[in-house]
């Protein structure tokens, strides 16, 4: 079942189409990244799904019914990718008033919040002031303001920047546990290393476009180019095959290129032929930065402003 | 509705609970009352005495006419020099004296004095040389009584000649032009202060939350419009009780003065001042017609501000040039008072007080006129209506720009662009 839908959604700005009739479907308990360039519109898409903004066409369909951004706020964790707290207000009550926003009674919201200040070893938090936090501690406090209500879509806009290791971690394993927990995590970000890690499914934009869909898996092997490595006890000085050829030679390692028509095994038997011992064998898939530099270059680094006809 | 209401809480209390806001709401009387009696002490003590010369070519201005008026007026001292004009020019500033007068030649008691010139080596304002003028044109009219024969007993008789025209309102027997001025000025300058300074401070409130970011945690869960309105009702909340707990300080001086006799001189006459006040006007009128244009006002110009707020960035400049516009219909507003208090039945004091953007503070400068005579109910009534209309408007108009600007960032848009916010759909 899918948790939210998105169909044909479209948000043109004055001088620019920031979302261009993307559509998206996200299944249910996933960790789903949302990925693409600074300016590709993934900030403007986000924000008509948690009802900032109302797109110009398309539907939005959350839970299974038409997302009413007035009623479904409850059902939404948003985290924005710039950070935003009262700076003078008391952490505690800060959460209080966020959380009762959202919708949660105040008994309700007292008992959650000092579940998770425990779980973050933030308790003696409550009385101190936003501006007495260094940055990464805002970090957490933002994280747990967004997912304190239990929302069963959680929206994390470039979450981890800020955080030292042990902290990413730390918010890390509580993505796992609430995606576990049958939340659904949207995770936008540029940084490729922990989309590969964390999500499950992926959604590249870009200039307000969808140019790829899948899961982390499918898509590299769409993007596979037949690479492979080869470590060879030694390597032989001269390598004549029209099974492959050599992209690259490390020091005991070999980067083929199989051609078209054959197979790795047909790599293999060309090296048992000449006599060399294999030590491995391995396909290289790209990583999803490369994917992600391939399909986003050519393109300007910076989106242009367009000219539109309204 | 439940939102709008946390809102409203937050900005509330967080506002009412800081030091500034209550030392604010003790220390503003305080201040306010220091600067009405000190701009009066300054005054007061900054006139000045001349020492002047006189000198008479014509015969009329003799040593005892002389040495009388300085013992009936000590203010300006006034000394006959027999030194020539030529010789006396030139040294009257070493020998002490401030300027002196010529009384030329072909005076003439019964033609009379046109004009005389003070020659001094400074320049002094009209106000400055008004008692020296005072007195010499006392010295005149006694020499010309003395021409014409009229002695003290006659001259007694002429002097009660002034009539002093006093107004009695047949309808309304109470009122009182000169406690209403007081009140009507206190009333429109109280006002101007509370849009001004609760005006920027909704802006403030509302460039904060942009910058700060929190907007957008917060928009995600109510609609822009729901949080510029809890803004905009909180801290309107928060100036209604200031001006609560300043009226209340009023009744409490004024009863705790009452009952604890009349032998405390100042005190005493101080709340004798306020019964006569509180006595020629209705006072709960006025109270009460405050508290509305107070809020209605407050919600007319605060929503502006607001919008102004979500437009601007950090850059507390660009809030200045902004909203410029805004503060010049509050100033406006203000010198329109003066003239609406002067005569508060002409037609720039009726239209001001009904056009919504000076009915604030006009209209109140007016109310303690009496209601229904100087400000019939009709005026009333409409101003009113007007005002609610005029702030819906403003509120409405407000929202398209707020919502828009709250999430842009950059720039900062001109009031053109803005306009176009508000009107596109």
């Amino acid at each position: 079942m899918n948790i939210l839908e998105v169909h044909n959604l479209k948000k043109y700005f004055a001088t620019q189409k920031a979302v261009d009739d993307i559509s998206l479907e996200i299944p249910k308990g996933s960790i789903f990244g949302l990925l693409g360039p600074n300016g590709a519109g993934k900030t403007t898409l986000i924000r008509m799904i948690t009802g900032i903004f109302y797109p110009d066409a398309g539907d939005i369909i959350l839970k299974g019914k038409k997302f009413d951004p007035e009623n479904d706020a409850k059902y939404i964790g948003y985290m924005p990718e710039e950070r935003g707290l009262y700076k003078k207000m008391k952490i505690g009550e800060q959460a209080l008033y966020l959380a009762q926003l959202k919708g949660l009674s105040r008994s309700d919201a007292m008992s959650k919040i000092r579940d998770w200040f425990k779980r973050f070893e933030m308790e003696s938090w409550w009385n101190k002031k936003v501006e007495d936090l260094s940055k990464g501690m805002g970090q957490k406090l933002q994280f747990v303001i967004t997912v304190l209500h239990e929302p069963d879509l959680i929206i994390l806009d470039e979450p981890f920047s800020g955080l030292d290791p042990v902290n990413s971690n730390l918010i890390k394993d509580e993505i796992y546990r609430l995606a576990q927990n049958g939340a659904t995590i949207i995770f936008s970000t540029h940084r490729m290393e922990q989309v590969e890690e964390i999500c499950d499914k992926i959604v590249l934009v870009n200039k307000g476009k969808k140019i790829l869909d899948g899961s982390v898996q499918s898509v590299k092997q769409d993007f596979k180019e037949n690479l492979f490595g080869i470590q060879l006890e030694n390597i032989p000085d001269a390598i004549n095959s029209n099974v492959f050829e050599t992209i690259k030679t490390n020091k005991q390692e070999l980067i083929v290129k199989i051609k078209e028509g054959y197979k790795p095994n047909d790599v293999l038997g060309y090296f048992i032929n000449q006599g060399v011992n294999i030590v491995s064998f391995k396909e290289m898939l790209p990583s999803l930065n490369e994917i992600f530099i391939r399909l986003v270059e050519g393109t300007p680094t910076a989106r242009q402003f367009q000219k539109m006809e309204s | 509705m439940k939102k709008i209401l946390l809102i409203i809480k937050r900005e509330y209390l967080t506002r009412v609970r800081k030091r500034t806001f209550i030392i604010g709401t003790i220390l503003f009387p305080v201040l306010y009352l220091a600067l009405i009696f000190g701009t009066g002490y300054i005054a007061d003590k900054s006139k000045q005495d001349f020492n002047v010369a006189i000198i008479d070519k014509s015969g009329y201005f003799t040593d005892t006419l002389i040495a009388k008026a300085n013992r009936a007026d000590t203010a300006n001292k006034l000394s006959l020099i027999q030194i020539p004009e030529e010789a006396f020019k030139k040294e009257f500033d070493s020998l002490g004296y401030n300027g002196y007068v010529v009384i030329p030649q072909n005076a003439s008691w019964k033609t009379g004095l046109d004009s005389l010139s003070f020659n001094t080596h400074n320049t002094y304002g009209i106000g400055a040389t008004a008692p020296l003028e005072a007195k010499l044109n006392r010295m005149w009219s006694d020499i010309k009584n003395d021409s014409l024969g009229i002695d003290t007993l006659k001259k007694r008789i002429l002097a009660k000649s002034n009539i002093s025209l006093k107004i009695n309102n047949e309808k309304n027997r109470a009122a009182d032009a000169g406690s209403a001025t007081i009140i009507g000025y206190v009333c429109g300058f109280l006002m101007y202060l509370i849009l001004l300074l609760y005006g920027s401070q909704v802006m403030m409130g509302v460039t904060e939350e942009k910058t700060n970011r929190i907007a957008e945690v917060v928009v995600s869960s109510v609609k822009p419009f729901q949080l510029m309105l809890g803004k905009i009702i909180g801290i309107g909340m928060v100036a209604l009780t200031q001006f609560l707990i300043w009226v209340s300080f009023v009744f409490l001086i004024y009863n705790v003065g009452k009952f604890s006799g009349h032998d405390a001189g100042a005190m005493a006459n101080a709340v004798g001042n306020i019964q006569k006040v509180f006595t020629s006007v209705h006072i709960f009128l006025v109270v009460g017609c405050f508290i509305f244009y107070l809020l209605a006002g407050f919600f007319f110009y605060s929503s502006l501000y607001a919008a102004i707020g979500s437009a601007i960035n950090e850059d507390m400049r660009e809030a200045q040039s902004l909203s410029f516009p805004i503060t010049m219909l509050i100033i406006f507003s203000i010198a329109l008072m003066t003239p609406a208090i002067t005569n508060p039945s002409s037609p720039v004091a009726v239209w001001a007080s009904i056009i919504p953007f000076s009915s604030p503070i006009v209209m109140m400068a007016r109310i303690p006129f009496g209601v229904p005579n100087t400000v019939p109910y009709w005026q009333l009534g409409l101003s009113m209506i007007l005002l609610i209309g005029g702030f819906m408007f403003t509120t409405w108009f407000a929202a398209r720009i707020y919502r828009t600007g709250i999430l842009m960032y950059g720039k900062k848009p001109s009031w053109k662009e803005m306009i176009k916010w508000a009107f596109r759909k």
